[in-house]
């Protein structure tokens, strides 16, 4: 991965926490003024936990997960073999034999672009063998679907 | 070939005119869309008595189905060509679909009670097209005889199974008739079990709302009938025992209406299902498009030594009913009938660590346990004693869930097991096999545990081995597609320490 993905997941991970922080103060907000009567008078009196909990849950996360997450990413091609690791605490490996990749794209978010980054993402015949790999550095993520797609279009394995 | 042969051969045989639908399309069409509005027609002619507004809405409802009907017999033609398929629809916006011959996968002939009842039905041309989403071609409806012909003439004429041709395509071989004695393994079927249960609670559901809509007070009558009700307590016990001594005639009529005179045969290089008392259902599997096998049955099913087959194969996704080659059977003439039809797997299944069977022991355990608890400390006595007891069969099923688990490879074809309510041992053909996926949760981490996913372009699109040892998946997987784990596994001992160290890019 690009160092760079650290700094978009971490934007990311910012702005995700502010939408899902704003929804909650909003909704702690309505409770406090409406004082509800089906909630609990003890929630009612703590009602703004929730928020201020999300919040540092978030910021401590928007901090520590993109690092992780970088730290743990890996991706390679070797022998003709797309090798994927992925996942913090659940972590996934995956091997992807070109001969039987079916699709290659390469895609681009607005926040993938801000930071010249893209993704790659691979499709086998079975939803199980399909994979991508995220946070690439745009020229890395450019040569890695021409790589893919040349190999897996000499090498076309028509079994499924 | 000269021109003046092709003319010889029957209809069919070379480019052939445009063919259409059967004209009784017309009414079958309507017929059809009708099925879904005759209750809420039926219910506002009803309620509505014979308001005028309400009669002319329901005529014009059923001209425009008319007229539909006629406009799909009208724009709807099919050719079968020299080498495609050719259906052509639609009237403001023309849509013309050509099917090669050599991608036509199968030929699927349905008919539901209302197109027997006309001598119809629809065929279905599934077909590959190029690796992506499989392309369809559907027929609704034609007569029976030009189903049966036109899945004869597209099936034989693609170009795959040209080597002998004329010999063996032309005759089918009949391997399995359904007997007789196996449509009580309905009986084994918890779906077709709960069938009678779920048609009463339905029908219950639909009397209560009857009796309501006409102003009948249920709360009423119930006090009323307080008395017989709680004095008949043997009653309700006797009316209990006698729904539970039918639920088993009951799933034996479901499921023999389903599975009517189910028969599998070999049409070329195809197996042909037929099944079905209502709905006659027939499917053919080109022979190439199997991948494997599945073989599934349940706990009742155990007890009665009856197993189902499955085919896994391209196209089918899922695996559902479509690709059942067998019904529910015994399991010595399952495993018969296998042998004929496919290749059988022949290596023996290794279990799983013992650290997999506390996991399993765990999860079946834990939620049960841990709501006795909360039951406990809530103070609900009963409901905790109550669920303490239920203890005892979690843990046999965590216990029959880890005896399922295992995985074997026979040099050809790799197996893989798991389950127990539903228990399934799927066998997939080696050169199927289009990846790997591992994923270790943290707590299979600490138990040196994985889940080893094999993905396969065909049938549920991957099958997972449930908490294999790390480091036998690594051993199984390089056995099975040793050129795929190469780069990575140098060694099977060092495997396992390569992967958790996570090898730098």
């Amino acid at each position: 991965m690009s160092p760079r993905a650290v700094r978009m997941w971490t934007v990311s991970a910012i702005l995700d926490g502010l939408v899902t922080a704003a929804i909650l103060c909003l909704v702690a907000w309505l409770a406090d003024r409406g004082q509800w009567s089906w909630v609990p008078e003890a929630v009612l009196e703590r009602v703004w936990w929730g928020p201020i909990g999300y919040g540092v849950f978030a910021a401590v996360s928007a901090i520590v997960s993109p690092r992780w997450r970088y730290r743990v990413s890996r991706w390679e091609v070797a022998g003709d073999v797309l090798y994927t690791r992925t996942g913090r605490l659940r972590v996934r490996w995956q091997l992807v034999p070109v001969s039987r990749i079916q699709t290659v794209d390469r895609t681009q978010g607005a926040l993938e672009r801000a930071f010249g980054l893209a993704s790659v993402r691979v499709q086998t015949a079975s939803h199980l063998g399909s994979t991508s790999v995220r946070g690439l550095d745009a020229d890395t993520a450019e040569e890695l679907t021409g790589q893919l797609a040349a190999r897996a279009g000499a090498l076309r394995d028509d079994a499924t | 070939m000269s021109a003046g042969d092709r003319d010889a051969r029957p209809a069919g045989g070379g480019d052939e005119a445009d063919r259409r639908l059967s004209a009784l399309t017309i009414f079958t069409e309507p017929a059809g869309y009708l099925k879904g509005l005759v209750v809420p027609l039926g219910a506002a002619l009803v309620t509505g008595g014979l308001d005028p507004w309400i009669l002319i809405l329901s005529a014009v409802l059923v001209a425009g189905m008319l007229l539909a009907g006629l406009l799909t017999y009208r724009s709807v033609r099919y050719r079968v060509g020299e080498a495609h398929f050719e259906l052509r629809k639609g009237i403001v916006r023309k849509q013309r679909r050509t099917i090669p011959l050599e991608r036509i996968r199968g030929v699927d002939v349905s008919a539901t009670p209302l197109h027997r009842l006309f001598g119809l039905a629809v065929v279905k041309i599934e077909a590959a097209a190029g690796g992506r989403a499989p392309e369809e071609g559907k027929l609704d409806a034609v007569r029976l005889g030009e189903a049966e012909r036109l899945q004869r003439e597209l099936l034989r004429r693609r170009p795959a199974s040209e080597e002998g041709a004329d010999s063996a395509d032309t005759e089918d071989e009949l391997l399995f008739a359904m007997p007789r004695r196996w449509y009580l393994f309905g009986a084994l079927r918890p779906r077709y079990l709960v069938a009678l249960l779920a048609a009463l609670a339905a029908a219950g559901g639909a009397a209560l709302e009857l009796l309501t809509d006409l102003g009948v007070d249920i709360g009423q009558v119930v006090a009323r009938h307080r008395d017989w009700a709680s004095g008949g307590a043997l009653g309700w016990a006797a009316l209990a025992a006698a729904a539970l001594a039918l639920a088993p005639v009951f799933a034996i009529g479901a499921y023999a209406i389903a599975q009517w005179g189910f028969s599998l045969r070999r049409r070329g290089g195809c197996l042909v299902t037929e099944r079905g008392l209502l709905t006659r259902r027939q499917v053919s599997l080109e022979h190439a498009r199997i991948r494997g096998y599945e073989l599934a049955d349940d706990p009742l099913g155990r007890l009665g030594r009856a197993v189902r087959l499955t085919a896994i194969a391209t196209g089918i996704r899922g695996g559902g009913s479509r690709a059942a080659l067998l019904p529910t059977g015994s399991r010595r003439r399952v495993h018969a009938i296998l042998a004929e039809v496919l290749t059988p797997f022949a290596g023996g299944l290794r279990a799983h660590p013992p650290a997999a069977r506390r996991r399993r022991l765990g999860r079946a355990v834990a939620p049960v346990a841990g709501a006795a608890v909360v039951a406990a400390l809530a103070g609900h006595g009963w409901v905790a004693a109550a669920l303490a007891v239920a203890v005892l069969p979690a843990a046999a099923l965590g216990l029959d869930r880890y005896r399922s688990l295992g995985h074997g490879f026979d040099g050809q074809q790799l197996s893989l097991r798991s389950g127990s309510l539903s228990r399934g041992q799927v066998v997939v053909q080696k050169q199927a096999i289009i990846g790997w996926r591992w994923t270790q949760t943290l707590l299979q981490r600490r138990a040196g545990l994985a889940t080893l996913e094999v993905a396969v372009g065909a049938g549920r699109g991957g099958y997972a081995a449930i908490d294999i040892g790390l480091a036998d998946s690594v051993a199984l997987a390089h056995e099975v597609t040793p050129a795929m784990l190469a780069p990575f596994a140098v060694g099977d001992q060092s495997a396992s320490n390569d992967r958790s160290a996570s090898p730098e890019a």
